[in-house]
């Protein structure tokens, strides 16, 4: 099974398909250590004030179902082998952000033994969205951004 | 504070006098390395007033204190995994920090039977913080639940070592988000203590501002995240908007929605004029009605009210046996509050909130924390009264090695453990309000149904980050 799931992923990703007309992102979420500062944002930024929603950007439970993977944290080792495999179930095409200071590499409180970051190094950044934490807005107008790039 | 020295054989009966004499267990950290290895625990008299235990440890084995202190469960498991110590009479010592791949060495014993098991995480399907669950099931009934969390473990007492005491506190903020001010007002009177330090009149008043601002964010996401575990939306997005609103104040105040950055060691930064405090008054005040409003919503909400009485009970006798503390522990009768026995902050004449009934069930849950909301109102009002000037410590008393402090965040009273050499972090040890809730609420889960613990899990609404550190 896994071998077809690998194949229709080459498969697709070779296809270079476009999306269709009706704009929207899928997000899931992967905390990789973060200190909950940037899951208390981004729950909020779909929060009636911010409302991500209304913009086609909706939080999904299955990284099989998302567009986009948001990872916060600098990725600790233990939390590793659980991003690589949400990532590995993602349909091609897609796309990794990373969330807040940490996971974009700040570094300075890790002990080297423990961390298996920064996310860089580990899975291809696509979007970055810096904050300690970001705010909901800031967290709203970065993935708007992608919504129009993408 | 004092502190007494033990050797191996002598740190039971040690422990039952101190418990003898009314102590209650607050945290054990492991220390030191090789020859110099100890095993100390600190405990809490009946006036708040701290004490320590510290055993030799160095042939790397203690005897076990569970049997007299189940609260010392974690930290006994915690100090195997980390730092190496073996407890005589742990049986079996399962891990807790350390993930080994053979699910026996860290699960519950359970009677292979008919018992299935359900793996739940690390990643879960909404935004919440990583770790993983076990359960063991018949048909939807819980029989136990293994947590398995440090996955987010960061390694962060281990990385302030060696660090100047001014500088540590860095790590102190990093451990987590919603506690940040719980942890760093610890972490700054812990090594204020060591320095014989004393907060003067304006540090105690700007710090208990900080820490109810803390509450206040935290409770009203508390509530909301209770209406999100029965899929309520209407008191989750109502909460969450509340919720923001006391952050856009934080901001406003501070600069930051989190308040990071706020707490200093030996000083606070906070100053405030009159207009920025009659402005915040004023913001508190709408706040408040709309608070209010919000609540009566959700105490006529039949799908809501429906689903709360009798779910995840803890027994006030399990409360106190497992060192359960906060809300959690004063929904089921314990009347502990950290903050009635504070005489570093400004908490005069504080006693702490009840509910309406002691059931130590969700529902009791949810109450309590509107009844602290109500606490915390009348503190912000009062300490927001006059300007909030910046303020310093003065020496007291002798320098001395170790400081302990005991700060209640919205979820428990948490331990900060500074052991220095020369102004230097020799050890950072964090002991959280959530840190002492797990194990109650891996308890109070046993015996309900499988779709009921995303909603008991809310009603304590525990942090991962600040267990993982």
């Amino acid at each position: 099974m896994f071998v077809l799931l690998r194949q229709l992923a080459r498969v697709r990703r070779d296809a270079g398909l476009q999306r269709g007309p009706r704009r929207s992102l899928a997000l899931r979420h992967v905390d990789a250590g973060s200190c909950n500062g940037c899951e208390h944002e981004l729950a909020l930024a779909g929060s009636p004030i911010y409302d991500l929603p209304r913009f086609g950007l909706d939080i999904v439970a299955s990284p099989r179902h998302a567009d986009i993977l948001l990872v916060t944290g600098p990725v600790t080792t233990r939390m590793a082998a659980a991003l690589r495999r949400a990532y590995d179930a993602m349909p091609e095409p897609r796309r990794v952000a990373a969330l807040g200071d940490c996971a974009l590499g700040c570094g300075i409180l890790a002990d080297p033994d423990e961390i298996a970051g920064p996310l860089e190094a580990l899975l291809p950044v696509d979007i970055r969205i810096p904050g300690c934490p970001p705010t909901p807005e800031a967290i709203a107008e970065h993935l708007r951004a992608a919504l129009a790039r993408h | 504070m004092s502190i007494q020295r033990c050797a191996p054989g002598g740190w039971r009966d040690a422990v039952q006098a101190v418990l003898d004499g009314g102590g209650r267990f607050a945290g054990a950290w492991a220390a030191g390395h090789d020859g110099t290895r100890c095993w100390s625990a600190a405990f809490t008299g009946v006036d708040g007033e701290l004490s320590a235990l510290v055993c030799r440890a160095d042939t790397g084995a203690v005897p076990t204190i569970i049997d007299l202190v189940a609260a010392a469960d974690w930290d006994e498991r915690e100090a195997h995994d980390l730092h190496g110590l073996r407890f005589d009479g742990h049986d079996p010592l399962r891990a807790l920090a350390a993930h080994p791949d053979d699910a026996a060495a860290w699960m519950t014993p359970a009677p292979r039977t008919g018992v299935h098991d359900v793996a739940v995480g690390p990643i879960h399907a909404g935004v919440i913080e990583s770790g993983h669950f076990r359960f063991h099931v018949v048909g939807e009934r819980i029989l136990a639940l293994d947590p398995r969390l440090f996955y987010k473990h960061r390694g962060l007492e281990r990385a302030a070592q060696g660090r100047s005491a001014d500088a540590g506190i860095a790590y102190a903020q990093r451990a987590c988000g919603g506690c940040a001010v719980t942890n760093t007002v610890a972490y700054a009177q812990a090594v204020e203590e060591t320095r014989g330090l004393w907060p003067d009149h304006h540090t105690r008043i700007g710090r208990t501002l900080l820490l109810e601002l803390e509450r206040l964010y935290n409770h009203l996401n508390d509530i909301s995240a209770i209406c999100a575990g029965v899929g309520f939306a209407l008191g989750t997005m109502a909460f969450a908007a509340l919720k923001d609103r006391a952050q856009q104040l934080n901001q406003h105040l501070t600069g930051h929605r989190f308040l990071f950055g706020t707490i200093g060691v030996g000083a606070s930064r906070l100053a405030l004029d009159r207009a920025a405090t009659d402005r915040a008054r004023e913001v508190l005040r709408d706040l408040r009605a709309d608070a209010a409003t919000a609540w009566r919503t959700l105490e006529f909400a039949g799908p809501l009210q429906a689903r709360l009485d009798d779910v995840g009970v803890l027994s006030e006798a399990d409360a106190a046996r497992l060192g359960a503390g906060g809300p959690a522990a004063r929904a089921s009768g314990v009347a502990t509050d950290a903050r009635s026995t504070s005489p570093r902050l400004a908490y005069e004449s504080f006693t702490p909130a009840s509910p309406r009934r002691a059931s130590g069930d969700v529902a009791a849950r949810l109450d309590l924390r509107a009844a602290e909301l109500q606490a915390t109102w009348d503190i912000l009002d009062g300490l927001l009264i006059a300007p909030i000037a910046p303020g310093s410590a003065t020496r007291r008393t002798a320098p001395v090695p170790l400081g302990l402090s005991v700060v209640e965040s919205p979820r428990g009273a948490t331990l900060a453990v500074v052991e220095t050499d020369d102004d230097h972090l020799a050890r950072l040890h964090l002991r959280t309000g959530s840190y002492a809730n797990w194990p109650a609420l891996a308890h109070a889960t046993a015996g309900n149904l499988l779709p009921d613990f995303p909603l008991i899990n809310k009603s304590f609404e525990l942090c991962y980050a600040c267990v993982d550190r």
